[in-house]
């Protein structure tokens, strides 16, 4: 039948490329940028967040989402695609409590975004997602924090810390230098705005953090508290600063002394 | 009343079933023609299809040619006396069920399967109609390995009891008649759970389903505590199923005895009634469960 | 016999359900829960034909819940009962209806008031003071009709309850042995022990 082949938008490049996916991956690069950061028995999620114009309610934008009492998600790509995807896994949870009793576990409802972002790479008169998703939670009678990542063409996988977004890029190379396994609740978060600084200029009132420390106890940070935490980062910063240039300065009077010892001059520079 | 629980269950059977047909719509090649139903033919693809006899209420029809108190003349008669036990207890879960299968008044067969072993950790018991009960279990135990092998561990006993209580409920009132214990061991310890195809699942410690269902209470209520020694446990199924088999025209023959523990369920032994009478399991002249047995000359 | 009773006091909604699951004239459990939370103030119990009542029941806890989770805030009483109410009767003029007896309790957080809704499976659905489903209701109704009173401590309220599952247990042929009263207010629901 003629049906089989003409109805998909999706179609392979001459050289095996999905352009309409990749193109998705390009609108998920230029969504605002979306940090996962899993400690010992916690899990934070940060989000950039656009700065609120001065007569809308900030209340309206959310960027962090409650799936289930026990799974939140973070996206980044085209906020109105986000809206469907998060209304059919919220569905999917509900809809997995009605049918098998238990609430799904964190990768269940992972493979199920996943699926239905495949889908819509591969079926007729619709177009990818333009959304990647940061995925974190606690299964049910478990302690051990999850966080995963799903992506426009519908892979899925499993982290210890990523980020999606906006430099994403950078941001994941400053987690991969920065963490550690069994990190502590305070390093998790601070862990995590640190990284966001990374691409973050405007300082903590656009950083929306959300931290899950055990089943179903979800704590989102006010302003104030993220406020506190991206000070003492700027300190660390400038004391690291500080030393920096001390070092390079002794290092720099030191070789000036090497210098002038060889040249013959007599005296022990001072340390 | 189905159409309205599916909006927004992606998850169901139902669903699965439209998605089935719309496949089978849309390809134009069945996977048949590739050589890759594994062997379930129909099975394949969500839940298989009945043809529905072409009559304006499928199951007025049935009714009335397989009910055999209104017309003892009608041709079809389903299988329907039976008793069947399961109880928990701290040493997991005791299976036990009689083996006569009846239709009407005459004795069908007296080596009736009536544990369904769905797989090595869970066992389903069969009353009502022995074909609703086979082929359901025998379905569910299908889908139990999908579940295990789609999400890396083993599927609750309280889920399994779910789907299978979810798709016979979507069959009310066309005439399924199942009433049957899902049994198990998972994460949580030994679980029992009734399901019967009015819909109802319940969880609980103690059932008995069947004709002789109210003779295995009797003994089985007295016997039952919490922390019996398996040996202890085994004997109460095997004394009320006799119980049943006993005084029940509808139950008898012999007794199907299970165990269920953490490791899975174990076959413990095929038990005759009559020979449970006179000489009790270990096979003892006089020793028998019987009540002149028992009482010997003091009556 | 299936049988269920609330009714309103001072601030509160007590909503009580007998625990046994019956199949022709065995007892198959006695400790069943036929009153469901469906959110933090909201509470309903259900009686009717057995495998609908759970699937029912489920359904709309399941549904009340999406809302709350898409929308950050729960359903009060008045709309949870016209949506519960709306689902009964378009299930009725479906193939198979649910046939589902229903008394919705619930705690108004935003006007600090308790309401309490007789729903049955025709699609009927009034708020009342005091309310009863299934046998127990023939003895009941006149009785709270000459006992309740909706200003009553939670104390006298359920002394009042206790009339009518005394009066049930001394009349009817097969009374329910054992019953489950929970409670709304304004601190949420709980169980009480009867």
């Amino acid at each position: 039948m003629s049906r089989s082949y003409d109805r998909a938008l999706t179609v392979f490049s001459p050289d095996g490329h999905l352009f309409q996916v990749e193109y998705a991956l390009e609108a998920v690069r230029k969504g605002t940028c979306a940090v996962g950061v899993r400690g010992k028995d916690v899990v934070v999620l940060g989000v950039e967040k656009k700065s609120v114009l001065q007569l809308q309610d900030p209340r309206t934008v959310r960027k962090v989402v409650m799936l289930d009492d026990h799974i939140c998600l973070a996206f980044a790509g085209l906020t109105a695609d986000g809206r469907v995807l998060i209304d059919k896994a919220r569905i999917e949870c509900q809809s997995h409590r009605l049918t098998v009793e238990d609430p799904v576990t964190v990768e269940y409802i992972t493979r199920h975004i996943a699926g239905i972002q495949q889908r819509y790479t591969q079926s007729g008169g619709v177009r990818p997602f333009g959304i990647s998703t940061l995925i974190v939670g606690f299964d049910p009678q478990d302690t051990k924090p999850r966080l995963y990542q799903t992506e426009p063409s519908g892979i899925y996988s499993a982290w210890k810390a990523n980020a999606i977004g906006r430099s994403s890029k950078t941001v994941r190379e400053f987690l991969e230098k920065n963490h550690k396994d069994d990190l502590s609740r305070d390093e998790a978060i601070k862990l995590t705005i640190k990284s966001l600084l990374e691409v973050v200029q405007t300082g903590a009132k656009n950083i929306e953090i959300s931290v899950m420390e055990s089943y179903g106890k979800i704590t989102n940070l006010d302003l104030e508290q993220i406020e506190a935490i991206v000070s003492e980062i700027e300190k660390e910063k400038e004391a690291e600063a500080e030393r920096k240039r001390s070092r390079l300065a002794a290092t720099a009077a030191s070789q000036a002394s090497m210098t002038s010892r060889a040249s013959g001059g007599g005296e022990e520079p001072a340390q | 009343m189905n159409s309205f629980a599916n909006r927004f269950s992606t998850t169901d059977h139902l669903r699965e079933l439209k998605r089935a047909q719309a496949n089978i719509e849309d390809d134009e090649f069945s996977d048949a023609a590739w050589g890759s139903e594994a062997g379930f033919g129909s099975l394949a693809k969500g839940v298989p299809t009945f043809s529905v006899p072409a009559v304006p209420d499928p199951s007025a029809f049935l009714r009335l040619h397989t009910d055999d108190h209104a017309d003892p003349k009608c041709r079809i008669k389903i299988q329907h006396g039976t008793t069947t036990l399961a109880f928990r207890y701290k040493g997991g879960v005791i299976v036990a069920v009689d083996s006569r299968a009846t239709a009407g008044s005459y004795v069908a067969s007296g080596t009736v399967k009536k544990v369904i072993e769905i797989n090595p950790y869970l066992l389903g018991t069969m009353a009502g109609g022995a074909a609703d009960c086979q082929y359901w279990e025998t379905y569910l135990g299908i889908h139990c390995r999908l579940h295990e092998l789609r999400n890396r561990e083993r599927i609750s006993v309280s889920a399994a009891s779910k789907y299978l209580s979810n798709l016979v409920y979507s069959y009310k009132g066309m005439g399924l008649s199942m009433g049957t214990m899902i049994c198990g061991w998972d994460k949580t310890g030994p679980a029992i759970f009734y399901v019967d195809s009015d819909g109802t699942r319940l969880k609980g410690d103690l059932f008995s389903v069947g004709s002789g269902s109210t003779f295995a209470y009797g003994v089985l209520d007295q016997g039952y505590r919490w922390d019996l020694p398996d040996e202890e446990a085994q004997e109460l199924g095997r004394r009320s199923i006799y119980a049943a088999g006993h005084r029940d025209a509808f139950s008898g023959n012999t007794c199907n005895l299970y165990h269920v523990k953490e490791d899975g369920w174990h076959f413990i032994g095929n038990y005759d009634i009559s020979k449970l009478h006179y000489d009790g399991p270990d096979n003892v002249d006089g020793a028998g469960y019987g009540y002149d047995v028992r009482v010997g000359t003091r009556s | 016999m299936e049988t269920s009773f609330a009714l309103t006091g001072n601030g509160y909604v007590i909503v009580a359900a007998d625990t046994t699951a019956a199949r022709s004239i065995v007892k198959m459990k006695i400790d069943e829960d036929k009153i469901k939370t469906l959110s933090s103030h909201l509470l309903m119990a259900h009686s009717g034909e057995p495998g609908d009542t759970i699937q029912f029941a489920e359904y709309v806890e399941r549904n009340i819940r999406l809302f709350q989770i898409r929308n950050n805030y729960a359903l009060r009483p008045s709309a949870a009962a016209s949506w519960i109410r709306r689902s009964l009767a378009q299930s009725l003029r479906s193939r198979h209806p649910y046939a589902v007896n229903l008394l919705l309790g619930g705690y108004d957080t935003a006007e600090d008031q308790p309401h309490l809704y007789w729903i049955d499976y025709l699609g009927t659905s009034t708020e009342v003071p005091f309310g009863a489903h299934g046998y127990g209701s023939y003895f009941a109704l006149s009785l709270l009709d000459r006992y309740h009173d909706p200003n009553a401590t939670l104390e006298e309220g359920l002394a009042t309850l206790r009339r009518c599952v005394d009066e049930v247990s001394k009349r009817l042929v097969v009374s329910p042995g054992k019953y489950k009263v929970k409670v709304v207010d304004k601190d949420g629901t709980r169980e009480i022990e009867f």
